[in-house]
């Protein structure tokens, strides 16, 4: 059993590969520490004739084991840091190629996907809007996905677990960020910022198709609100 | 100081006492029943979680707006009316006067106006489930615009707005804050200006120094809050717009804010409870704390950082990518003071002579979970990660792994420990022991298996998970049911404690002033101490943890206990190796 869900974003990988090294520290440590917690219980459980001993802690000799401990702890610190440096840069600095440019807005309760009209540029007048519940925001794959994330009132945060991102939508600034997906598939994508009554209920989906499956999509979404499309925004 | 002239009523006992004693009892009282009101509300909601939409026995049926807000109050209670009164307030009034050797706190008055203000504010938080719309039900971080009313109504109507559930727990929160603002300076003055004589700062014990430590640093980080607090309810019961980004505002204000106290107040709850530990461990190993001294220093090292890591809690909040390595950096620093700190109580017990009594038991727990809610901060420290776990199951069983051990696990290891002193009798040890074991094993039942939901992708506060395939599987749903079943087990076990102290109450007085042969001014004073506390003051000429001292025949030796001729040089022959202390006796 897998105990993340499937990834399919390219950097996803990078995560769970952070997770199993920072798990290999966390189990030394944990290991250890249950030993020097456990250890003493059992061989210097009260006996009659021994009395205790006088380590006041305060000398070198005994004191440089807390250090010693504490140097370790900070080194594999930084080594968790420099590892993860790397998947943080890559999630959160956007690459400078797009392929597909769209707009995710949060409203209560539901997200809003907006793509680019004919003129293939994002945030002008032929925009198309997808706004219905449980509706599904559709992407190609193997493309670097980048998004401007928005919200109309409150604060919620846009959650993809396939993909291991996860962003807050605050009111008042677009905050942009990205994902390549690299499997086709229907991914849920859900609120995790608590939003009022229906925060539950904030679930739509990513679908990441072929190319072709993604054109064909995008010109039935064209054919279908081509009317609509100045005054939906 | 003379304790038997003072003639009081009834009303001035008990009621509205300045009795440091009768105060840290009462907050002790008043953060149990709000435990008991925490408890239920968590019993309703995780019994939704694992069967949504079922008929809950003591209840009935649970709303989505219902269950918003019972989550919400749950963690508000659990913090400020559960955490701070138990670990902090009570604590600190029952233990900073007797144990530097005073008669009481150097403002008696505005302490009984602390408790009685904490309890008015208790009173806004409960009665905020009776307004129209409830309870508020944004999360207890009360993140704007949602606890702004969303900004729908410019123009709000004051009175309404005002006895609606969000003002009153904003109020309800800023009462509370003021209540432990002034138990804070009550402590420090107290500490700082009553010590008994001789008692210089490395004299005094642990507990003590952490309890100050908590207040510095609760007051350097409560300030922002505060203000915080009031714009928030400006915002909403006279429009205006400190968090409302279409008139300039901006919500992002809050989170600094909140985090900037809600950080630093983790370690505020921490460190009373790590004293409890630094009383007990001595005790019951018969061994001096190891390194006093630099647990001290580390203590004030972590006071300082506890200030610089509050934006980790937004790393996925659209803060400026760059800053989040700083703070980061900041997280891993923090965590070294404290390893230091358990890893010196840890080494406390080695070379021993351990007695495992109720008191022990709770705080060796303590250690043994703690360790777990640590360790797992590691995941969550890392920034990267953080984008994955954030706001999911993994979060939220962590800081239950941390806050659990450390409010309940801290409060339990005091009471039994400190109970025949401050009542004269003493608590039933095989169901004291009984409460231990129950509330270990079904507390790792609760939470342990809920770290997987987390990975799985399980996010919170969520009171329906049947739209979310990646939950809606085994074993997760298995899991969930599990979980409830433990808490429901975990509640009933705190009924165990309830029946040992009622009936340990109505026992006669035992009146053993210290049964547990500790070296701390307040075993010096009756059980209980009267009002007054000591006959005479007590003299301090050592440290408070001169157990199983080179040369003496007592293996402990009270702070009141003249240094004898020829103790240094035995204790330095030991130390240098030339006699062993295992064998002097």
């Amino acid at each position: 059993m897998n105990i993340f869900p499937e990834n399919v974003s390219t950097y996803g990988q990078e995560l769970d590969n952070l997770f199993w090294l920072i798990t290999v520290f966390v189990m030394i440590a944990f290991v250890v520490s249950l030993f020097v917690l456990i250890y003493p219980l059992i061989k210097y459980r009260k006996k009659p004739s021994i009395k205790a001993e006088y380590i006041t802690g305060e000398r070198k000799k005994h004191f440089k084991w807390v250090v010693i401990a504490l140097a370790l702890l900070l080194a594999s610190d930084f080594v968790i840091m420099y590892c993860e440096h790397d998947a943080w840069d890559q999630i959160e600095s956007v690459p400078a190629k797009a392929d597909v440019r769209v707009g995710i807005i949060a409203r209560q309760w539901n997200w809003i996907f907006v793509y680019p009209g004919p003129d293939g540029i994002l945030n002008t007048s032929d925009d198309v809007i997808v706004d219905e519940l449980n509706s599904s925001l559709h992407v190609p794959i193997n493309k670097n996905i980048v998004f401007e994330l928005r919200s109309q009132d409150v604060i919620h945060s846009f959650f993809l677990a396939n993909a291991r991102f996860k962003q807050d939508v605050l009111p008042g600034r677009t905050v942009v960020r990205w994902f390549n997906l690299t499997k086709e598939g229907k991914y849920d994508i859900s609120c995790t910022q608590i939003c009022g009554i229906l925060h539950s209920k904030m679930r739509n989906f990513v679908i990441a198709e072929s190319d072709d499956k993604y054109k064909h999509y995008i010109d039935s979404l064209y054919t279908a609100n081509g009317h609509k499309t100045t005054s939906a925004k | 100081m003379d304790a038997i002239s003072h003639k009081q009523s009834f009303w001035t006992k008990y009621i509205f006492s300045t009795d440091h004693k009768v105060i840290g009892m009462q907050y002790a009282i008043m953060g149990i029943i709000m435990a008991g009101v925490g408890g239920f509300l968590a019993y309703i909601f995780r019994y939704n979680l694992a069967f949504p939409g079922a008929y809950i026995p003591l209840f009935g049926h649970l709303s989505a707006m219902q269950y918003n807000a019972f989550v919400t109050c749950h963690g508000m209670i659990m913090v400020f009316w559960v955490g701070m009164p138990v670990l902090l307030s009570s604590l600190g009034n029952l233990l900073i006067p007797l144990m530097i050797g005073t008669d009481d706190m150097a403002f008696p008055t505005v302490n009984m106006l602390s408790f009685w203000i904490f309890f008015v504010s208790a009173l806004v938080l409960l009665s905020s489930f009776f307004v129209p719309g409830g309870a508020f039900g944004g999360g207890w971080t009360m993140y704007p615009p949602f606890s702004a009313g969303g900004y729908v109504n410019k123009n709000p109507a004051f009175f309404k707005e005002l006895f609606s559930g969000t003002s009153l727990m904003i109020l309800a929160v800023a009462l509370e804050l003021v209540a432990m603002l002034m138990g804070g300076i009550n402590f420090l003055v107290t500490t700082i200006n009553k010590r008994a004589k001789g008692m210089t700062p490395f004299k005094i014990p642990i507990v003590v120094w952490f309890i100050n430590i908590a207040s510095v640093i609760f007051m350097f980080s409560v300030g922002p809050l505060v203000a915080g607090a009031f714009m928030l309810l400006f915002d909403n019961v006279l429009g205006t717009g400190f968090y409302d980004p279409a008139r300039g505002g901006d919500p992002m204000l809050w989170e600094h804010l909140f985090w900037f106290f809600g950080h630093p107040e983790v370690y505020v709850l921490l460190l009373p409870a790590l004293g409890v530990l630094a009383e007990v461990f001595p005790v019951f190993s018969r061994k001096p704390l190891f390194a006093y001294k630099p647990i001290v220093y580390l203590a004030l090292v972590s006071a300082i950082l506890s200030v610089l890591v509050w934006a980790h809690h937004q790393f996925v909040a659209g803060i400026d990518p760059r800053m989040a390595t700083f703070f980061s950096i900041g997280t891993i620093l923090i965590s070294i003071p404290f390893a230091g700190i358990f890893l010196s109580f840890m080494a406390t017990l080695w070379g021993g002579s351990i007695r495992f009594t109720v008191p022990m038991m709770w705080a060796l727990g303590f250690i043994g979970l703690f360790l777990i809610g640590g360790l797992t901060g590691l995941y969550l420290g890392s920034n990267a990660f953080d984008i994955y776990a954030h706001d999911t199951y993994f979060v939220v069983t962590h800081f239950h792994y941390t806050l659990f051990p450390d409010i309940f696990f801290g409060f339990f290891a005091a009471v039994y420990f400190w109970f025949p002193k401050f009542t004269g009798k003493t608590l039933n040890s095989a169901l004291g022991k009984l409460h231990f074991w129950c509330t270990f094993f079904f507390f790792n039942g609760t939470w342990f298996v809920l770290f997987f939901n987390g990975l799985a992708g399980q996010h919170r506060r969520i009171n329906d998970y049947s739209d979310f395939s990646l939950i809606m599987k085994e074993p997760y749903m298995s899991f969930e049911k599990f979980a409830t079943v433990c808490a429901i087990l975990l509640i009933l076990s705190q009924f165990i404690f309830l029946y040992n102290l009622f009936t340990s109450l109505a026992k006669a007085k035992t009146s053993v002033r210290n049964p547990w042969q500790s070296n701390t001014l307040e075993w010096l004073a009756e059980s209980p101490p009267p009002h007054g506390n000591f006959e005479t003051y007590p003299e301090v000429y050592r440290g408070p943890y001169d157990y199983s001292v080179p040369g003496s025949t007592e293996d402990f030796l009270p702070q009141n206990v003249p240094v004898a001729h020829g103790e240094a040089e035995a204790i330095a022959n030991v130390q240098n190796g030339i006699t062993t202390s295992t064998n002097t006796i």
